[in-house]
């Protein structure tokens, strides 16, 4: 019974992503993880600081998602709703607002719902991942009324862009606030000294003031440390806040203690640290607006890609062009396209011709020919003529939409790393204050003892410290320690490096399924690439052709000798009502040269050997060798040429005529041929040639591979091929280890040995028929998915079915993890430096401690350097990639605007 | 024996706050017997103590007594 409980309960699991905003760090994470998990029904949250997400697994039946934002809301953060004002008619007071009303509530994810019937308004709060607005309208359409959106509305990037300036506005105001007050009170403390006691009037010295000055800031700007703090310690939960608090606090405290009590023995006058607290404020309010600024950058890429949704689609319904919201497309429609105009949904040509740029789905930079049949993808730029087409899939389930889904979940999970260095963060801010408090101690019962000077300073300032006392000096280097050590900048390092990386991937058409992807493709040391339709163009194609040096005497006349192009015609004509994909290779081959080849008159398969048909009144017999020896004819004259092509992984076919055919083409062609025709079309065939067909290797495949081995990775081929085919393939691309006779079925177990022997592994491959081995391999990458991403297994996707993606996504991957390692080193590493000089190391030795505000200093340069490094993300281009990119959203609009003026 | 959150919180609060008073206890009673200190030291460091005592411990102490006791 409770199996079969715990299997209803994983059945019943859901997922829902919810924005948190107002994170600031990876102890905020933590936080809102430990919240989350604390929840009845809840089995497991990860959040994502720089996405500002929160990925949860619930039961409904145990949760409801209120619950969660009510949890989230407790601990001091925020989960904005999106706002949708539909625009209703036909609703009337009392009863249509009652039912509206209660339908919507009733939706998942739907918080409030404001219902005018007088103004037909409904205004609906909701929470965009819970529910979209398509259900929302769906759900009033159903009820009976006509239902528009009033106006454009905001779409999620919209509301999600205001969040993000509004969250950079306020720490731009806070700046503004507390830089010119903290500059005023640093300027006034030091007011006595040259040469600021030279042109600065002394009253700015005046402890009042500074009181007066400091103590909005403290209030002000400063309050979120305290508010935040607070919320989390009175459910057992710490963060950067704490640090903050506890540090502007303590300096803000004995500033007001030395004002008012100077003979307290915290120093006096001379120590009113109010130009520590203001500058702290300064300080940490700078790293937050750039941790704010950094957040907002590093999500461009999928903002970009947001941006490429269609708003509007034109519908031919009744016959008519209906101009109606892109997300109001059903399966079906019947879209029109115009020159300049996006592709509102998927779906297929139906008719027109036209150019259509699909850089920035696929990354593929030139655009591609459409026409009838063709499949076209949402968001993709039509740039020549017009067409139309019915759409196949919309909303949710085009392209655009899973590609974007695929990112954004990407960039909710964590990369090992990251999880590490969120724990390390989070247990950091507990080690931090027990770290502080072992300094107070030390200080206090040792330190101001053996060391205290009455030249003691604080480092880079003039300011002596004679009459602080043994408390003043403890716990002046206590607040240094608490605000030096905090590790703010370690929250952003690895999720702000993870967004630029993914985000960057899918600008080039590599989409990672995670953190955790992007850091075993980083790691991979092995890749092992299947050959059929990844090396390989995946059908075979005539690749050579040659006629019989001395060919057979041929009815009445001189041998006039055979030409390649008449064997290949030949070939083409015995196979062109063949279904075999080497006689389709031979057929096509025949085309591609330009070749006329005829009915055949007579086609009869011969299994297992080959064919024979009646072309233009003679015999011709096209086969393997066996075939030949059955029918006497001498091959001996190519056998040495066959082999050779098989020993180059070629398929050979011979190919043998009645000798009136050979005379007919060389004699004058019809003429000859139908005078030879009635006695000469008995006679035996004879060799004319041979044809070779292979799979040939596709343009790239040679230049990935070398490209593929420049990184320092071993390359591998696997293949169900026979071991001389496989070997041919494998020296043509100079790879030196190959898997061949691998049966679908085994080629997991192959990746298992590589994986046994120590080596992380890379799978290359069809994502469908290759899904076993990619599952199994460190990282699975699925190549040439099309925009199907969704159906796609595997960790990374590749949308181009180019192999040079593969070296693309090593590079995107190598470079993201690049980004991380520094962006860590220089938030640990700092830290790591900074606490011993905080803690009063450099004190014995000069008598100088670090003011708190010069740790606040240290710290915001921490931030701005993390910031700074994950910027320069945004212009990275993958070396294999250097050449035109996929266009920007602005580009596209620029390109837009003429392309729309011409067609109309 | 089970508490429920609200039980969990407040035993959990007891439990913190007379830690953290003794940790500032014990550092009075050692200023007092080990130097001459002036009574602002003694009971500012000893605040001190308190307030970063009750830190380290509440976020320590409340998941504890939750996992032992439920809540």
């Amino acid at each position: 019974m409770a199996v079969e409980e715990r299997e209803r309960q994983k059945d019943a699991l859901q997922e829902v992503t919810l924005p948190v905003a107002g994170m600031t760090c990876a102890a905020c994470v933590r936080k809102v993880e430990k919240a989350l998990k604390g929840l009845p029904g809840v089995q497991d949250a990860t959040v994502n600081l720089s996405a500002g997400k929160a990925g949860v697994v619930f039961d409904p039946a145990a949760c409801a998602v209120a619950d969660m934002e009510k949890v989230i809301e407790d601990i001091g953060y925020e989960v904005p709703a999106s706002r949708l004002n539909l625009l209703v008619l036909g609703m009337t007071p009392g009863h249509c607002d009652i039912v509206i009303g209660n339908a919507l509530r009733a939706l998942p994810g739907v918080r409030a719902v404001t219902i005018n019937p007088a103004t037909d308004t409904v205004s609906v709060e909701y929470l965009e991942s819970a529910v979209s607005a398509a259900a929302i309208k769906k759900t009033v359409r159903s009820l009976g009324y006509d239902v528009s959106e009033k106006g454009e509305g905001e779409d999620a990037m919209d509301r999600e862009r205001q969040l993000r300036q509004a969250e950079v506005r306020r720490q731009l105001i806070n700046m503004l606030v507390s830089w010119p007050l903290g500059a005023i009170v640093m300027l006034g403390t030091f007011s006595d000294y040259r040469p600021l006691s030279e042109f600065l009037p002394s009253f700015m010295n005046n402890k009042i003031l500074l009181f007066a000055l400091t103590t909005p800031l403290v209030i002000g700007p400063g309050r979120q440390f305290f508010v935040n703090s607070w919320n989390g310690l009175r459910r057992g939960l710490t963060d950067m806040n704490l640090l903050y608090a506890t540090g502007i606090g303590a300096a803000y405290l004995i500033a007001v203690i030395n004002t008012f009590f100077p003979d307290a023995g915290f120093g006096g006058e001379r120590a009113t640290f109010f130009e520590a607290a203001a500058l702290l404020v300064a300080f940490i309010v700078l790293g937050r607006y750039l941790e704010a600024v950094t957040r907002g950058r590093t999500s461009q890429a999928i903002r970009n890609l947001m941006k490429l949704r269609p708003k509007r689609a034109t519908v031919i319904r009744d016959g008519r062009e209906t101009e109606v919201p892109a997300d109001e497309v059903e399966i079906g429609d019947v879209c029109l396209v115009r020159p300049g105009e996006s592709v509102p949904v998927d779906g297929v040509v139906l008719e027109g011709y036209s150019a259509v740029d699909e850089s920035m789905v696929t990354g593929e930079s030139i655009p591609v020919e459409k026409r009838d049949g063709d499949e076209v993808t949402g968001g993709t730029l039509n740039k020549t003529g017009a067409f139309r087409f019915r759409a196949t899939r919309v909303g949710a389930g085009t392209a655009l939409s899973q590609i974007i889904k695929l990112v954004e979940e990407a960039q909710t999970t964590k990369a090992p790393i990251q999880a590490l260095a969120d724990k390390v963060a989070g247990h950091f801010i507990l080690g931090v204050h027990a770290l502080a408090l072992a300094v107070f101690l030390f200080w206090f019962f040792a330190g101001f003892g053996l060391w205290f000077t009455e030249d003691t300073r604080l480092v880079l300032t003039p300011y002596k410290l004679e009459d602080l006392g043994v408390f003043g000096l403890a716990l002046l280097i206590s607040v240094t320690v608490l605000v030096i050590s905090c590790p703010c900048a370690v929250g952003l390092a690895t999720p702000a490096a993870m967004m630029a990386g993914t985000g960057k991937g899918a600008e080039f058409g590599i989409l990672f399924k995670g953190a955790d992807a992007v850091e075993a493709t980083a790691r991979v040391r092995v890749v092992v690439l299947d050959k059929t339709g990844t090396l390989t163009k995946g059908e075979p194609s005539v690749t050579d052709v040659l006629a019989a040096p001395n060919p057979p005497s041929v009815g009445r006349g001189p041998s006039p000798g055979i030409t390649a192009d008449e064997v290949l015609r030949l070939a083409a004509a015995a196979e062109k009502n063949s279904e075999h994909p080497l006689g389709e290779a031979i057929v096509r081959g025949a085309q591609q040269r330009g070749l006329d080849v005829p009915p055949a008159e007579r086609f009869g398969s011969i299994p297992g050997h080959g064919v024979e048909a009646t072309v233009e009144g003679r015999e011709v017999l096209l086969g393997n060798r066996k075939l030949m020896a059955e029918r006497g004819i001498d091959v001996s004259a190519l056998i040495a040429e066959a082999e050779r092509l098989e020993n180059e992984g070629k398929t050979v076919m011979f190919v043998a005529a009645s000798p009136s055919v050979i005379l007919s083409r060389e004699g004058g062609g019809t003429q000859a041929a139908e005078g030879a025709g009635s006695d000469a079309g008995h006679s035996a065939p004879q060799l004319a040639g041979v044809v070779a067909v292979a799979d040939t290797i596709k343009d790239t495949s040679a230049r990935a591979i070398g490209e593929l081995k420049r990184l320092g990775l071993r390359v591998a081929m696997m293949t169900g091929d026979n071991r001389r085919t496989a070997d041919a393939i494998a020296r043509q691309l100079g790879i030196g280890r190959v898997l061949a006779e691998v049966p679908p079925q085994d080629k997991a177990a192959e990746v298992r040995k590589l994986q046994d022997e120590g080596q992380t592994v890379a799978m290359v491959g069809d994502g469908v028929n290759d899904a076993p081995a990619l599952a199994q391999a460190n990282v699975g990458m699925a190549i040439g998915s099309g925009t199907d991403v969704a159906k796609e297994t595997g960790h990374v996707i590749l949308i181009r079915d180019d192999i040079l993606d593969v070296v693309a996504a090593v590079q995107v991957a190598r470079a993201t993890m690049r980004l991380v390692k520094q962006n860590l080193f220089w938030a640990f590493g700092y830290n790591a430096a900074a606490i011993p000089l905080g803690a009063g190391l450099l004190y014995p030795f000069f008598s100088q401690v670090v003011s708190p505000e010069l740790a606040a200093l240290l710290m915001a340069t921490s931030s701005l350097s993390v910031t700074m490094n994950t910027l320069r993300m945004r212009g990275y281009r993958p070396p294999i990639k250097r050449g035109p990119s996929a266009p920007s959203p602005e580009r596209v609009e620029r390109e837009r605007e003429p392309l729309l003026e011409a067609g109309s | 024996m089970r508490l429920d959150a609200k039980d969990a919180a407040r035993l959990s609060a007891a439990v913190y706050t007379s830690i953290a008073m003794l940790a500032a206890l014990a550092f009075f009673l050692v200023t007092l017997l080990t130097g001459d200190y002036s009574w602002v030291a003694r009971i500012g460091g000893a605040v001190w103590v308190f307030g970063l005592s009750m830190i380290i411990l509440m976020p320590t102490v409340t998941p504890w007594i939750r996992r032992r006791l439920g809540g």
